[in-house]
């Protein structure tokens, strides 16, 4: 059977706690998403991810960067680094530690979908030439990409990844680790890809130290209204592949 | 109706050492079974990289081995990947009418793009190219292998005149099919006058649908080779068992077993955005295929179960125009070999003679069609 993630559960106990998952559809008009994808070391994948996922072959990570013009947290713009992975036979992207612009932001994505985003400069600047996402802290470029030429395609040919954030939950008294699905719906308005180039990738601040990212893959960049979905599938880290999703 | 078996070679982890070798040694055990019992063709795919499901990268050896080692099967490659950086379309000719020289004239010559990142990304290949590079190499090889000198000028492939040699022993050349895993790539076959080699599944009427417009389309083809090909060819799985409960289940369990296997690996769209592959191909496909049933009953489409069940659902397959089925034997060696084995010759005995004699096997330049 395919490989499974070695990552010790403890090492994913750091992620919101979150008592109130969102429990209804919400949309976010006008979004603006650049995706970058990239390859990394395959050696060192099944460290990343726990032993309920199994690796992409090849192994991946999928960075993001999203801005949310209007919400009910106001605007805001967040950054991810996701490793590619399946649960059981279905794609998702593991996102162990992202950044968002605003408290505000902050709060709204790791209450309701367990998003496990804390503040930093999150920017996305969109020029004829080249769509750049940067995330930044203390001083430190955390992530830096760029969608260079872009030209249009149609939305429906971009393909995004459910998220599976890890975060915590209150069970019986006792918090455990929990990962959290999120697949949002798009309702493309623009969407074009380019060539894709990532200058800086601090893998430990995403929490994904050791992760290589060594061959681009593919740039994207839409501009979506995006409606957030009631949660309704849990991953219980721990278990195997096909034992571990819970339904809501 | 005709049947064939057909090979992904898939090698279960941990890999030992001779863990590839025994699979090998398993699939030849098998042809050479099949040839025995009256399979008319044996298919074997191409593919790079793809890690447990499908360590298939050589299927011109391993059919020439199969060939060696029969009489009478007809050796199926499918497919050759019309794409430049895998393959060369001048060696990809001189391949195949090497391998029709030397099994007696029994090659079936499938061609296809590859739909997986796993595969382009290694390559080096532009996803965006691969429709348009299948679509100038099967225009070329056929003429490669029909005119004694062959030069070409073209938007991919260019070479001056040569003698491209050899020649294949069926005249003119060996039947040619299009590997169809994407909806509307049945029709590019219909266009092209080329045999579909489906690689998806589907319900009944999904497929009756689809086969109804392609011989609709065939009649006004423009064909790439020397003669139309008008065959539709599907993959199903086969687990023949007297007991319908336990063939059921463990053609299931086979089923799902390939279909987790495949879920793994990267599509080319999940990857990289493109129209030129519009969807998810075969993955999509075999999911919904193997966990379409309801709870308690089998998939309707899939040949497990006792030999009256499998009896019924060729029969169904045939009302909707499919002319050949090629089996899926094993996936992940999870069912032993024995019962493969077993499962072939109760298959044979049983179900085979039901289709026997209805179409004498088609050879080269002799299929119904347009044009």
């Amino acid at each position: 059977m395919p490989l499974v993630g070695t990552r010790p559960v403890t090492a994913l106990e750091g992620g919101p706690l979150v008592t109130d998952l969102q429990s209804e559809r919400l949309e976010l008009p006008g979004c603006g998403i650049l995706q970058i994808m990239y390859e990394i070391d395959a050696e060192g994948v099944q460290a990343l991810i726990p032993p309920a996922l199994h690796p992409t072959v090849p192994a991946t990570v999928v960075f993001t960067v999203w801005n949310v013009p209007e919400s009910p947290a106001g605007a805001f713009v967040v950054a991810e680094a996701k490793i590619g992975c399946r649960s059981g036979a279905r794609p998702r992207g593991l996102l162990v530690r992202g950044f968002c612009s605003s408290a505000e932001g902050t709060a709204f994505l790791s209450s309701k979908w367990g998003y496990p985003v804390t503040q930093a400069n999150v920017s996305l600047t969109k020029r004829y030439d080249r769509i750049r996402g940067v995330a930044e802290s203390g001083g430190n470029t955390l992530l830096d990409i760029t969608l260079l030429n872009p030209e249009p395609i149609a939305g429906n040919d971009i393909q995004y990844l459910a998220n599976l954030n890890v975060a915590r939950l209150d069970r019986e008294g006792a918090t455990v680790a929990r990962l959290i699905q999120s697949d949002p719906d798009y309702v493309f308005r623009s969407a074009d890809r380019g060539k894709p180039e990532m200058s800086v990738f601090d893998a430990d601040a995403f929490g994904l130290g050791g992760a290589h990212a060594y061959f681009p893959v593919s740039a994207s960049y839409a501009v979506a209204d995006i409606n957030m979905p009631e949660v309704r599938y849990l991953v219980d880290p721990s278990k195997s592949p096909l034992a571990s999703v819970e339904r809501l | 109706m005709k049947f064939g078996i057909f090979y992904e070679i898939s090698v279960p982890r941990p890999w030992g050492p001779t863990t590839e070798y025994e699979v090998y040694q398993n699939c030849l055990e098998q042809v050479r079974l099949a040839d025995e019992l009256g399979f008319d063709q044996v298919w074997a795919v191409e593919h790079h990289f793809l890690e447990e499901y499908s360590h298939c990268s050589a299927p011109e050896i391993f059919l020439t081995a199969c060939a060696m080692i029969t009489k009478n099967i007809r050796i199926g490659r499918g497919i050759v990947v019309c794409v430049p950086q895998f393959n060369n379309p001048i060696k990809a000719a001189e391949v195949a009418a090497t391998m029709d020289l030397v099994s007696g004239g029994r090659l079936e010559f499938g061609t296809g793009r590859s739909a997986t990142w796993t595969e382009l990304g290694g390559f080096g290949a532009d996803p965006d190219e691969t429709k348009k590079t299948w679509d100038e190499w099967t225009r070329i090889i056929p003429k490669m292998w029909t005119q004694e000198r062959f030069g070409y000028e073209g938007r991919a492939f260019s070479m001056p005149q040569r003698t491209i040699l050899p020649k294949p022993l069926q005249k003119p050349h060996p039947p040619m099919w299009v590997a169809v895993t994407s909806p509307g790539t049945e029709l590019d076959a219909a266009d092209r006058g080329m045999g579909s080699l489906g690689l998806t599944f589907g319900g009944f009427r999904e497929q009756e649908k689809k086969i109804a417009e392609y011989r609709r389309r065939i009649k006004y083809c423009d064909p790439v080779g020397s003669f139309v090909n008008e065959q539709v060819n599907t993959v199903n799985f086969l687990m023949c068992h007297e007991d319908n409960t336990y063939g059921g289940k463990t053609g299931q369990r086979l089923a799902g077993t390939f279909n987790y296997m495949a879920e793994q690996l990267l599509a080319a769209r999940q990857a990289y955005p493109t129209r030129s592959y519009p969807n998810l191909g075969l993955l999509p496909a075999l999911r919904r295929e193997a966990t379409s049933a309801p709870e308690n009953q089998l998939p309707e489409g899939l040949a497990i179960g006792n030999p009256d069940r499998i009896t019924e659902v060729i029969r169904n397959w045939e009302s909707v125009g499919v002319d050949r089925i090629n089996f899926l034997l094993n996936a992940a060696e999870t069912v032993p070999q024995a019962e493969v084995l077993a499962s072939m010759r109760l298959f044979a005995k049983e179900v085979m003679p039901k289709f026997a004699d209805k179409k004498q096997p088609v050879a080269a330049g002799t299929a119904a069609g347009g044009a």
